[in-house]
């Protein structure tokens, strides 16, 4: 695989995250894994950020993030560069969900995110070098995934509770309240971090949902069983919790890494 | 900040939110405008709730993005979307039964929220448990469209009044169209929340606007709504949960399901919502886009291959050149630079037209670009000059105009402009005056009886050696016009000799070819033609038509340049009658034609075989052809003029006549559809031959045509255009003896010029009308009279 020379990460403020050497100089395991963590937040932004100047939609930038978390669950990111894995997942990604992407697109927005308001690039050695990168980093990634690059998403869940969600509260209330977008906003979000992978489809689904209607203050009404229970049986007031807090931290993240 | 929707979460979260929020939102002026308000309110409400610190925290971080309402964007269209019907035949979501079911919400809330949420214009369904005098009684069953609830077991019951059940016309009474048990849709028409009573109407306009579509009255038990019949499956077996539920939907399937959702709850996939700040969608700037970047990414890419170009075209590589260019295009299409690079080089190689095309386009896209103004303007006034030589004189005036109106300084285009319109209105006074004098000389002919006597005869024999080779000839000279060079048709030519004098005017007609050749030729063929009459006519033309000094040189020195001074000579010469003119401007058009020079050569060099085996008298006198030409053509109209009076119908004069015709009327043309001309011509037209208002009609006809193939632009196309068109004309007049409808003939040999052999074409003249004695004496005096006035 080629080099992804050209390219330095904004993370270069902090030091460059995709030197080995300075890695290896750090302290303790700890420091290592948030380090981790962070540089994971930091790539997931730049896939989110990709994903919108290159008007993809919301589940193929899903599916890119997933991917690359479930790449990086399997090898160490000391071994690859996080940002050429982050372009070849948004690559793979829209191949996966039936909207395609072209490579120069990706390495055109990819190259002003890291060198901002500079010229486009050149259609030289170094462009094609890039692309040869993106597309054998792809190849990697297959072949790492074992080619299972289909998940089940809790896009799809979330919009058919919200509809049903919807029903049950006053048509005025709920057009007044912007529980749809919050939801979808925090859904999309939550893909910040390998949450996303760690929980399942329907269960982030629901917790996004609650906690958009928690923001709100919008009281369902109450039966012998809590909405949530009806929408998926094997949820529990802990599950949703759990994925809520995962959440808020990586809000809490964006304050620290960006 | 929305107040309301903050003070909801407030009375749901108590007091800690807001102290978080005092905390989080001090610097956010919106929360500081409605924090005293809020806290009234919190403290009214004094919910405490025990809730999750963390939650509150992100809330009250949050806020300025959950409570601003910009956030809010699909409230507006959610209203929109109630195409319940063609949804649900559709399915391309699941659609589900309403949560409270599974919920297992009380009977009580469930009928209280169900009248506090169930409005006017709502549609309910229900059956008919009841019909009285003034109504009938649903037992309400489910709702459909817009609300979706669960209601079967409340024991709702609604009335139908008499009055809201529509008439069908016939003065029956309306209810007795309804049984019970019959499933009824109905539109809520009002709810008395205290009485707990609703009624419910059969009429369309009771239905709120978004549901107007959906059709009232009573139903199948098939058009039951989706969601009613899975709710009753799921209240009928416990195992049917909703996730069950939702996974045997097949529109849970569907793959665009989420596009298709987000649409209905009006979400923008294109921008986003997002809680986090660095993805606001304000932060993200238009030039960041994919798309733009890959905009400008071509531009210079383009740019480049350009640069490549230019510079293989200043070392006069310029296949190279192009080649560049047109990649350039092929990577940004109407790139201004490579688009202006390009016309230049078109221009450059003498693809005129292809430049201008070019040069327009890149203005298209960017018209403030001097470098392509300049260009087109100078290939806009090239162009003219070359529509000049071809006497589109006002195509090519047009273009100058276009050349001064993008740039008003052009001193070529001004130039050219002005010398165009002195040209046109020449040619228009030219004109006038010549038909002036046939006018006159028409009045007051009359005497030489003699001499005209004598030109009869040999018309006479001439006519019969002609009659032999009629055929043959006409279908050669019309293969010689349609293609210059066509070596048949003159090998028939050079065989069959004694059709000179056809040949002679379809020469003349397609004079563009051979410009030079084809005066000699004439000549020549004159000199074959006329040996006996040779001395009288030659008297008689010279003094009747006194040849301008040195016209054919000019002509014959004619490359395109000074046709401007030609039009002056014309106007010096202009006694001698619009043919001369005619001619001139033929042989100026042919000067410009570079494609028919070969075949002019090769034709020349037959003719001078030709001629030397003549033997002509006149072979000497290569200085002047012009003038010769000009006596035979005014001897043939005279001859025309006399068979046209009589109506004769011999072959070759009609002929005559008709080329005259045919060269005015080109003239016409080409050079305007300025009324008066018009008026003129056809007026003329009309005095010159008897099938005159024919001609008057193909005349037009021809004007647009030309006009037409004027459009079509294009030297090559515009030649053959007018060698069609010529072949038309004489056809035409051919013709127009026989029968009158010549503008008819005209429409057909322009789809069909190969017909001509079919013609009535050598109907030799046999006698001769009594009256044509007294005719050509007129026409002699005229002649002579007209001969007199230019010296």
């Amino acid at each position: 695989m080629l080099s992804w020379r050209g390219f330095s990460g904004p993370g270069a403020v902090e030091g460059p995250v995709c030197l080995p050497g300075r890695r290896d100089s750090s302290g303790g395991a700890e420091s290592e894994q948030s380090r981790d963590i962070k540089t994971h937040f930091r790539v997931c932004r730049f896939i989110m950020e990709t994903g919108v100047k290159l008007c993809m939609r919301s589940v193929p930038v899903a599916t890119a993030c997933v991917l690359y978390h479930r790449f990086f669950e399997r090898v160490s990111l000391q071994d690859y560069e996080p940002y050429l894995v982050a372009m070849s997942c948004l690559y793979l990604a829209g191949k996966v969900e039936e909207q395609h992407i072209r490579t120069r697109d990706i390495i055109n927005v990819s190259h002003r995110y890291f060198n901002s308001s500079s010229a486009p690039l050149e259609c030289d050695k170094e462009f094609w070098d890039l692309r040869d990168s993106v597309v054998q980093c792809e190849l990697l990634i297959l072949r790492q995934l074992n080619f299972h690059v289909c998940f089940e998403h809790p896009h799809k869940y979330l919009l058919h509770y919200l509809l049903s969600v919807k029903s049950l509260v006053n048509r005025h209330a709920w057009s007044r309240t912007p529980v749809t977008e919050t939801s979808w906003a925090l859904l999309r979000d939550c893909y910040h971090g390998a949450m996303c992978i760690r929980h399942i489809p329907q269960h982030i689904a629901i917790a996004t949902l609650y906690l958009a209607l928690n923001s709100y203050g919008v009281e369902l009404p109450i039966g012998e069983k809590e909405w949530w229970k009806v929408l998926c049986e094997d949820v529990t007031k802990e599950d949703i919790d759990a994925v809520i807090s995962d959440l808020l931290q990586l809000y809490d993240m964006e304050a620290k890494c960006i | 900040m929305d107040k309301d929707l903050l003070r909801q979460c407030l009375t749901h979260h108590g007091r800690s939110l807001l102290d978080k929020l005092k905390c989080e939102q001090t610097e956010n002026p919106d929360f500081q405008a409605v924090v005293t308000d809020l806290s009234k309110a919190t403290r009214e409400s004094g919910g405490e709730k025990l809730d999750n610190p963390l939650v509150e925290q992100f809330i009250a971080r949050k806020a300025d993005i959950l409570f601003c309402p910009a956030w809010r964007t699909a409230a507006a269209q959610e209203e929109k979307h109630a195409e319940e019907e063609e949804e649900e035949a559709a399915e391309p979501y699941a659609i589900m039964p309403p949560v409270e079911l599974f919920m297992e919400v009380s009977f009580e809330e469930r009928r209280t929220m169900l009248y506090r949420d169930l409005e006017r214009g709502d549609i309910v369904v229900g059956r008919i448990n009841n019909i009285r005098e003034y109504g009938f009684f649903l037992t309400l069953l489910c709702t459909a469209g817009g609300l979706k609830r669960d209601i079967e077991d409340l024991e709702l019951s609604a009335l139908c009044h008499v009055k809201e059940i529509p008439s069908t016309g016939n003065h029956d009474d309306p209810l007795s169209y309804y049984q019970i048990g019959d499933f009824i849709r109905a539109a809520v028409k009002d709810i008395d929340r205290y009485q707990e009573k609703i009624t419910v109407s059969l009429h369309q306009v009771s239905l709120s606007s978004n549901l107007e579509h959906i059709k009232l009255g009573v139903i199948p038990r098939e058009e039951l709504p989706i969601h009613y019949s899975r709710s009753v499956r799921a209240a009928a077996d416990s195992s049917e949960t909703y996730e069950c539920i939702l996974q045997s939907c097949h529109g849970y399937h569907n793959p665009s399901v989420v596009d298709y959702l987000l649409e209905k709850v009006g979400i923008s996939d294109e921008h986003p919502p997002s809680m986090m700040r660095g993805l606001q969608s304000k932060l993200f700037q238009e030039e960041d886009f994919a798309s733009v970047i890959r905009k400008k990414q071509s531009a210079s890419w383009a740019l480049k291959c350009v640069r490549a170009g230019v510079d293989h075209f200043k070392h006069g590589r310029h296949v190279e050149a192009m080649n560049e260019y047109n990649k350039a295009l092929d990577i940004d299409t109407n790139n201004v630079e490579a688009l202006v690079a390009r016309g230049a080089l078109y221009a450059n190689k003498g693809s005129i037209v292809k430049a201008i095309t070019d040069f327009e386009l890149a203005l298209e896209s960017c018209p403030d670009h001097r470098n392509a103004k300049k260009y087109l303007c100078q290939t806009l006034v090239e162009r003219g000059k070359q529509l000049e030589e071809q006497e589109k004189l006002v195509t090519a005036e047009g273009l100058y105009r276009r050349a001064l109106s993008l740039d008003d300084l052009n001193p070529e285009a001004k130039e050219a402009l002005h010398k165009i319109t002195d040209t046109i209105q020449k040619s228009i006074r030219l004109r006038e005056e010549a038909l002036a004098k046939e006018q006159v000389k028409a009045k007051s002919g009359q005497t030489s009886a003699e001499k005209l006597r004598k030109i009869l005869k040999e018309e006479k024999r001439m006519k019969k050696k002609r009659k032999r080779s009629a055929s043959s000839s006409s279908s050669s000279s019309n293969t010689s016009r349609n293609s210059s060079s066509s070596s048949s048709s003159s090998a028939s030519r050079r065989k069959s000799k004694k059709k000179k004098k056809k040949r002679r005017r379809s020469e003349r007609g397609s004079k563009r070819h051979r410009r030079i050749s084809s005066r000699e030729s004439r000549r020549s063929d004159e000199g074959k033609n006329g040996k006996n009459r040779k001395g009288k006519e030659e008297e008689e033309e010279v003094e009747w038509y006194p040849a301008p000094p040195n016209t054919s040189a000019t002509f014959l020195n004619q490359k395109g340049g000074p046709r401007f001074g030609d039009g002056e000579e014309g106007e010096e010469e202009e006694k001698d009658g619009e043919d001369r003119r005619i001619s001139q401007l033929y042989s100026l058009s042919a000067a410009s034609d570079d494609e028919e020079s070969d075949s002019s050569r090769r034709e020349r060099k037959r003719k001078d075989r030709e001629e030397s085996k003549a033997g002509r008298k006149k072979n000497s006198q290569s200085k002047s052809p012009g003038r010769e030409e000009r006596r035979s053509r005014s001897r043939e109209r005279r001859d025309s003029w006399k068979e046209d009076n009589r109506k004769d119908r011999r072959d070759s004069n009609p002929k005559r006549r008709s080329s005259l015709e045919g060269d005015r009327n080109r003239k016409v043309s080409c050079s305007s559809a300025d009324s008066e001309y018009s008026r003129r011509s056809s007026v003329k037209s009309e005095f010159l031959g008897n099938s005159g208002s024919a001609s008057k009609h193909s005349e037009s006809q021809r004007r647009r045509d030309s006009s037409r193939r004027d459009s079509l632009d294009g030297g090559r196309y515009e030649n053959r255009g007018k060698e069609g068109e010529e072949i038309k004309r004489e056809r035409d007049s051919v013709k127009g003896k026989a029968e009158v409808e010549s503008s008819r003939s005209v429409e057909r040999f322009a789809v069909n010029p190969a017909k001509k052999s079919s013609l009535p074409e050598g109907n030799p003249k046999k006698d001769l009308p009594t009256n044509l004695l007294d005719i050509f004496n007129q026409i002699a005096q005229f002649e002579k009279e007209k001969a007199g006035k230019p010296k």
